[in-house]
């Protein structure tokens, strides 16, 4: 199956917001901040103003009524007790800074040159506050305050509880209880952010080309904001160059004030992050401490968790609870948890805002649990996959009420799963009980370090609200489908167009999608959570289905032939067992839309239909990730050697693009588990804004994925379908430590920490056998 | 206004003359005054590879370079690989092109350009590599969505090379 | 980041003091200087030009402010720097001891907040080149030192 979008990329031709280019259009350029936490004393744009080919120059103060925080994006779920202090981004900075890369002002000129020229020449007087870096100092008496309004650098605190941990825990054979460290990481989509606006003072109409997962909702907002009606403005996401999350946060301050500008200057106004504002002013993810505790019986039966983390939220928090809730969610996994007790604090620092990237706190609370059941079964002696085996939810068990609040509001409820076969298969794959019978021993008596990870998880995909889809039959029986979730590369054009094509009884390449054009499809939200598939994708199924119908009309006045007896195949619709009585759709799309003559009353024009799709709740997607590493105990580095994936996200629509998007998935999880890791220093001065010092994983980093599906469908949409998005960098940090603590055994070390580095294990590997360079083994 | 200079190239066999600035990067001459978006630009530090364009046959990052410096020189963007620019069809796909689509090497396709580019020369060197040389001539362009599995399974296809074995669980070396 | 060593001046403690002290002196030997005025009693301004690895060179206005002098045995600095690829604040301390063979020893010690683009891009650089810089920087106070005690100044 080819992908009816490839060869618009391969050849160039694929439009990104970048690419835009307008007769007389201008360039912006950010004047950023270069302290995390400071007083704006006095920003002095004057000499920037007097350089030639400098068109304007904004701070705080030009702003006017603008100037306002952006909206809360994500309230919080309804959790009794739960404290939330809502703090949002600001389009320009005042009074202080509270990170590093913040804007400060904006620099509008006839090329992003001389816009950057310009930057030079903005004076800032801002006086060093001390930064609030570390997530536990932040909460210390006394510490700085990141919002001064506030009592401290609380964000928000929450608890939830299912069932009597502490009861569980008294009757428990043993506790096991850690410290776990997940460190931040960069989304790193290879295209930066961008946005370009133009006004037509003709149509009075805004355009707006925005590397946007949501154009719908930035549609609306930039509406009301400018005081424009929603139809007056156009929000175009192209293609968009990867979104992994951040590229849903809004409004990010750029997204806020270029269209602004465009409409107070009346000329097309670009801006293009480049990479090191990419690495400031993009949101991050990953900052969590947790201290968990597991409660368990001598046969390895899971009795409870209590877990209690530090969630990094950054400067800011307008995206609600989603990450630490979806941590706090997800740790319970495919198990039968019977207690449980969480609680998370987020915590106001001086870096740069937070908000979900691909796995969005998910891999958090998978690692935690896995690592837990990994330490769980080394005490009791039970192995690894036995262990997991135990707990795992059965059948009969669906669906599987959690008893808590999921990020979307709605009780985490399991929809469907069958999760022993996955993990039999995985296992059956990867050759675990060959490998740790036979294989194992004889290369540990070789003298190699070779060892296997097994980790479970469940992924919480495809939420609500809505997603909408109209289907168009064209007089030359081409298809056009147009639904309002912006797509970053997962192959929506092609899946979207397979489901339609699928009804229709068309070829595949004959249904044109487009999407992420709010001229076309102006409701909706956005592309985030795993959900295009499954929320957009049910509502291209129900629009088809419209259209089928109503083809069916068409057709059965025209053939005169009873509606059950007609079929849909090739772009024809047949009486069936009567092959000479075909008719095309384009034929019948006309007919449908006649110039002439009376129509029977209530009929509407054409074949076209549109059709919108709200899920209950959320579908449950799972799987098991298993990996052979090899450490060099000498120099920390580790080669993966095998990878397999067993993946269940219910029916799939086609498997190629399930496959990419695991294997894409695994590789952005190697990397946040071994290369990837924003390095802050104590004043939260973040040390390596580049390539060259934040490293991506490269071709030679990331091994083959081997996967293989299962398919639980979902009983919550027509399709049967889960979301995969985000599935192949969920578990990769559990699974990775697993495996390289299994192959360092003889040196016991013991990981509790992601991202890991060569260093980092190499530390590790010292300490743990206190040993001279490379450590030496304890036995 | 700083002074302009005359930078004159071939770009994708059809020669061009224009006056730029002399720090007017390679990637923005062609992006910006030609017109050729296909080059993508990700990190302006030489890192991720997306611009990587043929100067004379040989890959090059034209976020690296001024467009003055090809002065005199002949590059081939991504615009110049299929014959016709890849109209219709993929019978106007340039072959690693049409193996790209064929082995789904590609999601969001922004890095793509520069892959491509980057492997025109390394397959005209190697014209049948085996798959650590592949990931080796790979290992200077970064892709977020794909995880490189299909990008190498399209070389493959391209040189024509057999299958894969299926991965053997022996960890022989 | 902490900047700290020893140093060997091939001349008497009173002279090298007094070059410290002299802003015509370190306009000349220090890295990158390209203006250093006295601006008070105890206060030097000026701008330096620097750059660190794959960040351009740019300037950099700088403020330094002596403090707790102990003539001709110990100072301690306050550094502020700022431009458009960021900004350097700190402090500084140094001492200077007599060497039996009528040199000099000095030792200096700093740390230095180093924020902005010199620290987002350039951090893997920054100690070599801040280490560099003052190396640089006192040697060629004492190529002037000798040159001053051989009966001339060195330009």
């Amino acid at each position: 199956m080819r992908r009816n979008e490839d060869a618009r990329l391969l050849t160039g031709r694929a439009l990104f917001v970048d690419d835009v280019q307008v007769e007389g259009m201008l360039h912006v350029a950010f004047l950023r901040s270069q302290h995390a936490h400071a007083c704006l004393r006095t920003v002095d744009v004057a000499a920037a103003r007097r350089r030639p080919g400098v068109v304007a120059v904004y701070t705080a103060a030009d702003l006017g009524d603008y100037w306002r925080p952006g909206p809360l994006l994500v309230p919080p779920p309804p959790i009794a007790g739960l404290v939330f202090n809502a703090c949002t981004q600001l389009p320009l900075a005042r009074d202080k800074v509270r990170h590093v890369g913040e804007p400060i002002a904006m620099v509008v000129a006839e090329s992003r040159y001389l816009a950057e020229d310009a930057l030079d020449d903005v004076m800032v007087d801002a006086e060093p506050l001390a930064a609030v870096v570390d997530v536990e100092a932040a909460l210390a008496p006394g510490a700085p305050l990141v919002h001064d309004h506030l009592p401290s650098n609380v964000a928000a605190h929450v608890v939830q509880r299912k069932g009597d941990y502490g009861r569980a825990r008294a009757g428990a054979h043993a506790t096991i209880r850690r410290r776990f460290r997940y460190d931040r990481g960069a989304s790193a989509a290879i295209e930066n952010r961008a946005v370009a606006a133009q006004w037509d003072p003709r149509a009075e109409e805004l355009t707006v080309w925005d590397t946007t997962q949501a154009p719908i909702p930035i549609r609306n907002g930039l509406a009301s904001l400018l005081g424009l009606l929603e139809s007056q403005v156009r929000v175009i996401a192209p293609f968009v160059g990867g979104g992994f999350g951040p590229k849903i946060m809004m409004f990010y301050p750029e997204e806020l004030l270029v269209p602004w500008a465009a409409l107070r200057l009346g000329r097309p106004v670009k801006w293009t992050e480049d990479r090191q504002e990419n690495f400031y002013a993009t949101t991050q993810e990953r900052g969590q401490v947790h201290d968990a505790e597991l409660a368990i019986a001598r046969d390895g039966k899971i009795l409870g968790v209590r877990d209690v983390f530090l969630h990094d939220t950054g400067a800011y928090d307008p995206y609600g609870l989603t990450v630490p809730i979806n941590s706090q969610c997800t740790l319970l996994g495919p198990y039968d948890v019977p207690t449980y007790e969480s609680e998370f604090t987020a915590v106001f620092t001086n870096k740069t805002i937070v908000t979900p990237v691909r796995g969005a706190g998910r891999q958090h609370g998978v690692f935690v649990m896995e690592r837990l059941l990994d330490f769980a079964a080394a005490e009791l002696g039970i192995d690894r996959a036995e262990i997991r085996r135990r707990n795992l939810l059965r059948p009969e068990q669906f669906p599987h009420n959690h008893e808590i609040i999921f990020q979307d509001s709605a009780p985490l409820v399991y929809d469907s799963g069958d999760y022993a076969p996955a993990l039999d298969e995985a296992l059956r794959i990867i050759g675990y009980e060959r490998f740790v019978r036979d294989e194992q021993p004889r290369l540990r008596a070789a003298g190699r370090h070779v060892g296997i990870g097994v980790v479970c998880y469940v992924e919480g995909t495809g939420i609500g609200p809505y997603e909408g889809a109209r289907v168009t039959v064209e007089p030359s029986g081409r298809v056009r489908v147009a639904t309002g979730v912006g797509t970053q590369g997962q192959g929506h054009f092609t899946a979207f167009a397979q489901i339609v094509a699928e009804v229709l009884g068309v070829d595949v390449e004959r249904v044109h999608v487009i999407t992420g054009d709010t001229r076309e499809f102006h409701w909706g939200t956005g592309t985030f959570a795993s959900r295009g598939a499954v929320v957009a994708g049910s509502a291209c199924h129900a629009a088809a289905l419209a259209v089928r119908e109503r083809i069916l009309d068409v057709a059965s006045r025209h053939l005169e032939a009873a509606k059950q007896d007609l079929e849909l195949a090739d772009g024809h619709v047949r009486v069936r067992g009567a092959p000479d009585s075909a008719v095309s759709l384009g034929e019948l799309a006309l007919k449908a839309n006649p110039l002439r003559g009376a129509v029977r009353p209530g009929t509407e024009p054409g074949l076209e239909a549109t059709a919108y799709f709200g899920p209950a709740r959320g579908s449950t997607a799972n799987g098991v990730h298993a990996a052979i590493v090899e450490v060099d105990p000498e120099t920390a580095l580790v080669e993966v050697r095998r990878y397999v994936v067993v993946h269940d996200s219910g029916r799939v629509i086609n498997p190629l693009l399930v496959d990419g998007q695991i294997q894409g998935g695994v590789a952005h999880g190697i990397g946040n588990a071994f290369y990837e890791q924003l390095v802050y220093d104590e004043n939260g001065q973040l040390l390596n804004a580049s390539f060259m010092d934040y490293l991506l994983p490269t071709a030679t980093d990331v091994p083959p994925v081997e996967t293989a599906h299962r398919e639980t469908p979902s009983p919550l949409n027509p399709l049967g379908v889960k979301g995969v998005g985000e599935a192949g960098a969920i578990p990769t940090g559990a699974a990775f430590a697993q495996a390289v603590e299994d192959a360092l055994s003889d040196y016991g070390v013991e990981i509790t920490e992601i991202p890991l580095s060569p260093n980092r294990l190499f530390e590790l590997i010292t300490q743990a056998g206190r040993g001279g360079a490379g450590g030496r083994p304890k036995r | 206004m700083k002074d302009r200079v005359a930078a004159q190239m071939t770009v994708n066999g059809v020669p061009c003359e224009r006056a730029v600035e002399p720090r007017l990067l390679l990637s923005d001459f062609l992006r910006y005054e030609l017109g050729l978006t296909g080059t993508h630009v990700g990190c302006e530090h030489g890192v991720c590879g997306a611009c990587t364009v043929l100067l004379d046959g040989e890959a090059v990052r034209s976020c690296l370079m001024f467009a003055i410096q090809a002065d005199g020189h002949e590059v081939t963007t991504v615009e110049g690989l299929a014959p016709d620019g890849g109209g219709a069809g993929s019978e106007s796909l340039h072959p690693l092109q049409a193996a790209f689509r064929e082995a789904h090497a590609l999601q969001c396709g922004f890095c793509t350009p520069g892959i491509l580019m980057t492997l025109v020369p390394f397959l005209r060197d190697h014209p049948s590599p085996n798959e650590r040389e592949i990931r080796e001539a790979l290992s200077g362009n970064l892709c977020r969505c794909t995880g490189y599995q299909n990008i190498v399974a399209a070389v493959k296809l391209a040189c024509d090379a057999p299958p894969p074995p299926p991965p053997s669980p022996s960890l022989r070396r | 980041m902490i900047v700290e060593g020893t140093f060997t001046f091939q001349g008497p403690r009173e002279t090298v003091w007094e070059l410290l002290q002299n802003p015509d002196v370190l306009v000349k030997v220090l890295p990158g200087a390209k203006r250093l005025v006295r601006a008070g009693e105890d206060r030097f301004d000026g701008v330096m030009q620097v750059g660190v690895g794959p960040v351009t060179a740019a300037e950099f206005t700088v403020s330094v402010m002596l403090k707790d002098k102990v003539p001709p045995q110990y100072y301690a600095m306050e550094v502020d720097s700022k431009g458009t690829l960021g900004f350097t604040r700190g402090s500084a301390r140094v001492a200077l001891e007599v060497l039996a063979d009528g040199g000099t020893l000095m030792k200096y010690t700093a740390e230095l907040q180093v924020g902005g683009k010199i620290a987002g891009v350039g951090q893997r650089l920054l100690d070599q080149v801040a280490k560099l810089m003052t190396r640089q920087g006192l040697e060629a106070l004492n190529k002037e030192l000798r040159a001053r005690l051989a009966g001339g100044s060195s330009r």
